[in-house]
C-alpha cells in the first residue's frame, strides 16, 4: 500500500469521521443515532466525530426509507464524498424501505438502491448497540483489506 | 422581499432546496417570516388503504418515532370504535402507562435538546443518560425502547408482571428525584432564563387563532388538554393538573414540561398501583363494519387527531393523520418575527418539531443584497456566541 | 340521553340556522356530531360554529367517493367535534376556500388540491403541499383511480455505480 493509502486508512481506523442524514426517516433512528453520542454508550470514546459536510465525511450514515426529493441529494452528497468512502443503511428502512416500502413518495427497496452501502444495520429503530457495532465490523473489514 | 427558508434535509450548504422557513432580516433582527411545509411526505395514507388494520397499525406507529404511541392508539381507537369492541380496562391502563412513559421520554428529550440548542450541552448529557431509565422501562414492558408497538386491535399486546411493575416504579422514582434538579435549573439559572425568557413570544391570542397545540399553546395560558378537555384512555380516572404558564415564551415551554413530567410521574403511579385485574384483550373481527369514526389524543406535542373510515373489508376505506407539530408550525413565523437571528434554533426547538435534526437555514439580507446559508450547527453556534458576547455563558455549568 | 345534551343542541342550531342546505345532521356518540353541507355555504357555516366556540380547525380531509371527491372538515371547541362534510362531483371538483374564517387552513387546502386534485376557489397560489416539487402535476395520489404500483414502475431507477 501506499504511504497516502497508508495514512488515510489509519486515520479512518482511529477516528472514523461520520455525516448523518436523513433521508426521510420517523426520527426513531435518528433519536437512537444520537442517544449512541450519549453517556451509556458513548461512541465519541471510537474516535467517532459527527460532521457536518460531505467533503469531511469518512462514513455516510443514513437513516430512513429515502423520498425520492431526497434520493437527488442523497447522490450529491455521496458524489462529494472524497475517497476512500462508506455507507452505513441505518434501519430497516434503509435495508430495505422498511413498512414505507411500497409508498408512493419513497423509492422501493431502500438505500443500496440509490447509493451504494457497506454496511446494513437492521432494526426499528437499530439500537446505539447495534450502531456501535456496526461500525466496528466496518473498522475491522477495512483493516482486513488493509493488510 | 425575499424568504428565507429553513429547509429539512441534507447538509451542504450549496445544495438548493426546497425550504421550510424563509426569513429575511434586518441587521440580525427578523423582519418577517413565512413556512413551507411538505418534505418528509412518504404517502403513508394512501398505503394504508391497501394494508389490513393491523399492518396500518405498525405503518402508522411509524409517523413518528418520538410519539409513535400516541398514533397506534388514536388509530386504534378508531377502529375498536368502528368494531364496536369494549375494550378492557386493564389493557386501556396499559395504554395509558405506556402514554406517560412515552410523554416522559419525550419531554426529557426535548428538553436536552433545548439545552443543547442553547449550548448547555451538560443539559443535553444529563437529560438523555436520566431518558435511558425511560428507556429500559419501555424496553422492558413491550421488548423495544422506541416503537414499542404495546397496541393491538382489542387491547395490548402483553402484560405486566408484578416485577416489572415494581421495576418501573423505582425508575420513576429516581427521575422524580432528577427531575427536581431539572426544575431548579430551569426555573433558577440565570443563563437558562437569559436564553428563552422573551424568546419566540406568542400571546394567546394570537395561539387560538393559529391553532397552537399542546406545551406550546399551554406556555401562553391556553387551557386546552385533550387529556382533560375529552378524556380517552383511564384519563377520567386519574388525578392530575392541567399546566400552563402565562409568560407565552420559550421559558414558558420549557416550565410546562418539566412540571408536566412530575404529572406524568404521579400518574405512572396511580396507575402501576391501581392496575384492574381482567384480559388484556378483546378479539375484534379482520373485516370492521363500514363506518366513520374521530379520535383525538394528547401527544408530547399536542393535539393528535386521527379520522377513519370503513368499508365492510379486513383494509380501511381511507385513514387520515394530522399530528401536534402540524398545528404548531402556524405559530412559529409568528413567533420569530421581530425576534433575533440568534434565537431561531431555539424558537423553533421549543415548539419541539418532529423534524429532523439537520435542518439548515438560509438567510437574505435586503441591505447587503446578500443571500447566505447556514447550517443548523452553524446557527447554534452563532446563537451561544450571539449570547456569550452579552455575558450570557454556559460553559461554566 | 341527557348525556347528549350538548350535541343535540349544536345539531338542532345549524339545521335551523341553515335549512336547505345542510343534511344528514346526526349526533354520533358524545363529542361527535356529523353533517353534510353544500360547498358554497361551507365559509358561512364554519364562521358560524366559529362564533359559537368552535374556534379550532383540528384538520381537513380530503376523499374520493368515486361519482364525488369532497372534504370533512373538523372543527372543536375543545370538547366537541363538529364534522362538515361536503361533496363535488369528480367531473369538476371545486370548493370554496375557509381562509377567511381559518387563516391556518393553507396547509389542509393545499392538499386537497395536491392529493385530490380539488380546485380550491380562493386559495392563493404558491408552493404545492405535500407532494414533492416534480411530482407529476395532474396525478392525484389519493384518487382511488391512481394506482401505486403504476407511478413506481413508472419512475426512472436512480441507482448510483459503485466506483
Amino acid at each position: 500500500m501506499k504511504t497516502i493509502d497508508k495514512l488515510i486508512t489509519w486515520s479512518l481506523l482511529k477516528s472514523p469521521w461520520i455525516l448523518h442524514f436523513n433521508s426521510g426517516a420517523c426520527n426513531g433512528c435518528d433519536i437512537e443515532i444520537v442517544d449512541a453520542l450519549t453517556p451509556k454508550y458513548d461512541i465519541e470514546r471510537f474516535g467517532i466525530v459527527l460532521k457536518a459536510t460531505p467533503r469531511h465525511a469518512d462514513v455516510l450514515v443514513v437513516s430512513g426509507p429515502v423520498t425520492r426529493q431526497q434520493a437527488k441529494r442523497l447522490k450529491t452528497i455521496y458524489e462529494q464524498m472524497p475517497d476512500p468512502k462508506f455507507v452505513m443503511a441505518i434501519g430497516a428502512c434503509g435495508c430495505s424501505g422498511g413498512v414505507f416500502d411500497g409508498c408512493y413518495g419513497v423509492v422501493p427497496g431502500g438505500l443500496d438502491q440509490v447509493i451504494p452501502v457497506s454496511v446494513y444495520i437492521p432494526g426499528c429503530p437499530v439500537r446505539p448497540e447495534a450502531i456501535i457495532d456496526g461500525v466496528v465490523k466496518m473498522i475491522q473489514s477495512v483493516e482486513a483489506a488493509a493488510k | 422581499m425575499s424568504k428565507i427558508t429553513i429547509p429539512l434535509g441534507p447538509q451542504h450548504p450549496a445544495l438548493k432546496e426546497p425550504e421550510n422557513f424563509m426569513l429575511v432580516l434586518e441587521g440580525e433582527q427578523i423582519s418577517g417570516a413565512t413556512v413551507n411545509l411538505g418534505y418528509n411526505h412518504r404517502g403513508m395514507e394512501k398505503a394504508a388503504e391497501s394494508r389490513t388494520y393491523l399492518q396500518t397499525m405498525y405503518l402508522l406507529e411509524r409517523v413518528c418515532g418520538i410519539c409513535s404511541h400516541s398514533h397506534t392508539t388514536t388509530y386504534i381507537t378508531n377502529v375498536e370504535e368502528l368494531a364496536k369492541a369494549e375494550i378492557p380496562q386493564r389493557a386501556l391502563a396499559i395504554r395509558t402507562l405506556i402514554a406517560e412513559l412515552e410523554r416522559v421520554h419525550s419531554h426529557l428529550l426535548w428538553l436536552g435538546v433545548a439545552g443543547y440548542e442553547m449550548g448547555f450541552e451538560t443539559l443535553f448529557m444529563y437529560t438523555w443518560r436520566d431518558r435511558e431509565q425511560v428507556l429500559d422501562c419501555l424496553e422492558l414492558l413491550s421488548g423495544n425502547r422506541v416503537h414499542y408497538s404495546m397496541n393491538t386491535i382489542g387491547g395490548v399486546r402483553r402484560d405486566i408482571s408484578i416485577e416489572q411493575k415494581a421495576e418501573v416504579s423505582r425508575r420513576i422514582k429516581f427521575l422524580e428525584e432528577r427531575t427536581r434538579y431539572y426544575i431548579k435549573i430551569g426555573t433558577e439559572e440565570p443563563t437558562v432564563a437569559a436564553r428563552t425568557a422573551n424568546v419566540g413570544m406568542l400571546p394567546p391570542a394570537v395561539a387560538l387563532e393559529r391553532g397552537a397545540v399542546g406545551p406550546t399553546a399551554r406556555a401562553s395560558g391556553i387551557a386546552r388538554d385533550v387529556r382533560k378537555d375529552e378524556p380517552y384512555l383511564i384519563y377520567d380516572q386519574l388525578d392530575f393538573k392541567l399546566i400552563t404558564h402565562n409568560t407565552n415564551d420559550v421559558f414558558g415551554r420549557l416550565v410546562v414540561r418539566v412540571l408536566e413530567l412530575v404529572e406524568s410521574y404521579k400518574m405512572i403511579h396511580q396507575i402501576l398501583n391501581n392496575l384492574p385485574e381482567g384480559p388484556i384483550a378483546v378479539k375484534v373481527p379482520m373485516k370492521i363494519a363500514p363506518g366513520e369514526a374521530v379520535n383525538r389524543y394528547e401527544a408530547p406535542r399536542g393535539e393528535d387527531i386521527h379520522y377513519l373510515k370503513s368499508n365492510g373489508t379486513d383494509k380501511p376505506e381511507r385513514v387520515k393523520v394530522r399530528a401536534p407539530t402540524l398545528a404548531n408550525l402556524q405559530s412559529v413565523a409568528y413567533m420569530l418575527e421581530g425576534g433575533w437571528l440568534a434565537d431561531v434554533p431555539l424558537v423553533i426547538a421549543a415548539i419541539d418539531p418532529c423534524m429532523s435534526c439537520t435542518d439548515r437555514a438560509s438567510v437574505w439580507d435586503p441591505k447587503k443584497g446578500k443571500m447566505a446559508l447556514y447550517g443548523w450547527e452553524e446557527m447554534r453556534k452563532l446563537g451561544i456566541e450571539h449570547y456569550k458576547k452579552r455575558g450570557v455563558n454556559f460553559s461554566g455549568l | 340521553m341527557t348525556e347528549l345534551i350538548k350535541e343535540e343542541k349544536i345539531k338542532a342550531a345549524l339545521e335551523a340556522k341553515f335549512p336547505g342546505v345542510i343534511s344528514n345532521a346526526a349526533v354520533q356518540r358524545k363529542n361527535r356530531v356529523w353533517l353534510d353541507a353544500a360547498p358554497a355555504a361551507l365559509p358561512e357555516i364554519l364562521a358560524w360554529l366559529k362564533a359559537e366556540g368552535f374556534e379550532y380547525l383540528s384538520t381537513v380531509t380530503g376523499f374520493d367517493e368515486g361519482e364525488n371527491l369532497g372534504a370533512f372538515y373538523h372543527v372543536n371547541n375543545n370538547s366537541m367535534v363538529v364534522n362538515v362534510k361536503v361533496n363535488t362531483p369528480r367531473a369538476k371538483p371545486e370548493i370554496p376556500s375557509i381562509l377567511s374564517v381559518f387563516p391556518v387552513a393553507v396547509s389542509y387546502e393545499k392538499e386537497l388540491e395536491d392529493t385530490l386534485g380539488i380546485k380550491v376557489l380562493g386559495l392563493p397560489p404558491g408552493r404545492r403541499y405535500p407532494l414533492a416539487e416534480d411530482f407529476p402535476v395532474g396525478q392525484y395520489p389519493l384518487r382511488k383511480d391512481w394506482k401505486t404500483e403504476d407511478y413506481l414502475a413508472q419512475q426512472a431507477a436512480l441507482k448510483t455505480e459503485a466506483k
